[in-house]
């Protein structure tokens, strides 16, 4: 019975904006980093959340991660919102509870302290009522979790590989008891022969520590082998969302196609929808209404350039946000 | 056009010397587009670094040499290389965003280039960079833009007429396209390729990322810790790699094709090069090694065209 309920919301984001003021006095204008943005993390849930470079996916984490506030709309954890978290007590809690993984395995960590100073520090400061010699033992077994050999506490970051470190990283958010792990490009400075170790991870810390994940990624493949629901982001906004599977078998949205068929796949031969693409940056900066995408888009019509498109159901679970795609299904589909 | 014949470049440091390029060799016909890949620090950089004699010291070249259309470039003074440097081999750099000077227009750093190389009037170094930009895609009224004023693509592609502008024989590409995105990267791709057919240019191209290059070099080079684990045909390569190494690289990448099936990738971490491992450098990480693996060095063997440093593949013990 319950397993016919949908999965109960850890996390959502409703109508989340977040604008940044640039250009001096004389030249005020605002950059639109993220715009209307709507989504939900279950749990035990990993959702990949892909786009190109400046489509808002850090930004994102950012606000979730309570680095910045959302200039308008509201950030709802277990139902409750976030800008309601004012106290000391209430947002350590949060950041506990949904911490975050960086990018960067080398500048991450304190490089003057032994690597289990990071995980005795969390565990001091969030879960106080461990004694030192627990604190010691969990960071054992946090370590242990994320595979590495527990006497590793006692070295120094210098003294191991991007994989470690990036797995000390993982440690440090474990030991906090997450139910949200923010992870922001985790493998991307990794070498292509340890990333799957850290996915494999990823997808253990999922299934046996019953931990949600958001992945950011602009990797689709790896996305695809860890993740079970996708967010395509494209200058700010939602362009398509749904099962990972579903997307990218029946991507809907004209950037998602551009996209998957970019990405390097030996396995398949060379297409070409790629190749009259010459890439031009969005306008996110003051944009007028319409949808960002049109001005590479080969099925623009009249009201891409008047309307913002908003999601709409297009499959069972999967939303795009394009007016083309929402009117005349076929078209998209003879495209691809 | 390109010989390299048992390069190796040692990094003198107080603790020891590193030998970070160990008897490499590899040639690139004209018109070739040779790939070059590896993890980081198995000295893919170093060996381009070695081939465009641009080494700093500590690291030098102790031994091999670099016959680039006749002349052995090693030992070569800046003066001599000067001469042949951006007219016959020209660099593309890794970062883009570093390459290029942030305080100077596209224009002006095009023609310092120019001027470095050769005497030109002003006018002429106008027509040649317009030119040039036109043949990336890129208006030439970029020419009077900085480079903060491009976005990543552009300046990934201004790197690339910058190296075009004296219609070089071979260019050489430091994972030019690392810090763009899918779609920027492919088009970026596509776009080196056109211009490698349309000026019967040499490129190689080093990467770490070998499903890039799979549809756009000839030739695939694979380092490991240093020496070349595998050098054959692109598409052979692929289809039927032969080291253990190479295999296990393939392996290591997701598809967003096909079943979805679980990936181990390679066990362990690469070597730290100021101490490898004896016998076989892989051997640790290998799942098929053997003894003798651990005891003697594997050459370079040749197999069924193509070349592969593997104990188990020169005594036939490993089937294909």
């Amino acid at each position: 019975m319950t397993d016919e309920l949908p999965r109960a919301d850890l996390l959502r984001t409703e109508h989340v904006r977040r604008y940044f003021k640039i250009g001096n006095t004389l030249s005020r204008r605002t950059l639109h980093a993220v715009d209307d943005v709507s989504f939900a993390i279950g749990e035990r849930e990993i959702v990949a959340l892909a786009g190109e470079s400046g489509s808002g996916k850090s930004t994102i984490a950012r606000m979730l991660a309570q680095v910045y506030r959302p200039t308008s709309g509201e950030v709802y954890f277990e139902g409750k919102p976030l800008s309601s978290m004012t106290s000391r007590r209430d947002r350590l809690r949060y950041s506990a509870l949904v911490p975050m993984v960086f990018q960067d395995p080398f500048s991450s960590i304190n490089p003057v302290f032994r690597v289990q100073h990071g995980v005795l520090r969390c565990l001091k400061l969030h879960r106080p009522s461990l004694s030192a010699a627990q604190r010691l033992e969990e960071a054992g077994r946090v370590f242990e979790v994320v595979g590495l050999n527990p006497d590793m506490l006692q070295r120094f970051p210098y003294e191991l590989s991007g994989g470690q470190r990036q797995r000390v990283g993982f440690a440090q958010a474990l030991a906090m008891r997450p139910k949200l792990i923010l992870a922001d490009e985790p493998v991307s400075m990794l070498d292509v022969s340890i990333r799957i170790g850290l996915l494999n991870l990823m997808a253990k810390l999922r299934d046996e520590e019953g931990v949600s994940i958001l992945y950011i990624t602009h990797d689709i493949a790896s996305a695809r082998y860890v993740a079970d629901r996708l967010i395509v982001m494209y200058a700010g906004h939602i362009a398509e969302t749904g099962p990972i599977e579903d997307v990218l078998t029946h991507p809907r949205h004209p950037y998602t196609q551009l996209l998957l068929s970019a990405v390097p796949d030996p396995r398949a031969p060379l297409s070409v929808a790629a190749e009259t693409d010459r890439g031009e940056p969005p306008r996110v900066i003051d944009p007028a209404p319409g949808c960002l995408f049109r001005w590479r888009c080969p099925l623009a019509i009249d009201t891409c350039a008047q309307v913002t498109p908003v999601l709409a159901e297009l499959r069972p679970g999967h939303d795009a946000a394009c007016h083309v795609a929402q009117n005349s299904p076929e078209e998209v589909k003879a495209f691809t | 056009m390109l010989e390299v014949s048992g390069l190796s470049v040692d990094y003198i440091l107080d603790r020891g010397n590193v030998r970070a390029v160990d008897d490499v060799s590899f040639t690139a016909g004209r018109g070739e587009f040779l790939g070059i890949v590896g993890e980081s620090g198995c000295g893919k950089s170093t060996l381009l670094f070695a081939v465009a004699q641009l080494l700093a010291p500590p690291a030098t070249v102790a031994a091999g040499t670099v016959t680039f259309e006749g002349t052995n470039l090693v030992g070569l003074t800046d003066e001599q290389l000067s001469a042949m440097r951006w007219r016959d081999m020209s660099l593309v750099m890794q970062s883009a965003m570093n390459a290029l000077n942030p305080v100077k227009t596209i224009g002006a750093q095009f023609k310092d280039a120019m001027r470095a190389h050769g005497k030109f009037t002003g006018e002429e170094i106008t027509a040649r960079s317009a030119e040039v930009l036109k043949m990336v895609g890129i208006d030439p009224v970029h020419l009077r833009s900085y480079p903060f004023q491009l976005s990543g693509g552009m300046r990934q592609r201004s790197m690339i007429a910058m190296a075009m502008l004296f219609t070089p024989d071979l260019v050489i590409m430091d994972e030019p396209t690392s810090a763009l995105d899918v779609v920027a990267q492919r088009s970026l791709m596509v776009q080196i390729k056109e211009l490698q057919q349309a000026f019967g240019f040499a490129v190689i191209f080093v990467t770490h990322d070998m499903s890039l290059i799979s549809h756009f070099s000839d030739r695939l080079l694979v380092m490991y810790a240093g020496q070349v684990a595998e050098l054959g045909v692109t598409k052979e390569v692929f289809d039927r790699p032969l080291h253990p190494y190479t295999q296990g690289l393939l392996e290591a990448f997701p598809s967003i094709r096909g079943p979805r099936v679980p990936l181990k990738g390679i066990p362990g971490n690469p070597p730290d090069l100021s101490h490898v491992p004896s016998g076989c450098r892989f051997r640790p990480r290998c799942s098929y090694a053997i003894e003798k693996c651990a005891e003697l060095e594997p050459d370079l063997y040749p197999m069924d065209g193509a070349l592969v440093r593997c104990l188990r593949r020169e005594d036939g013990s490993l089937a294909s």
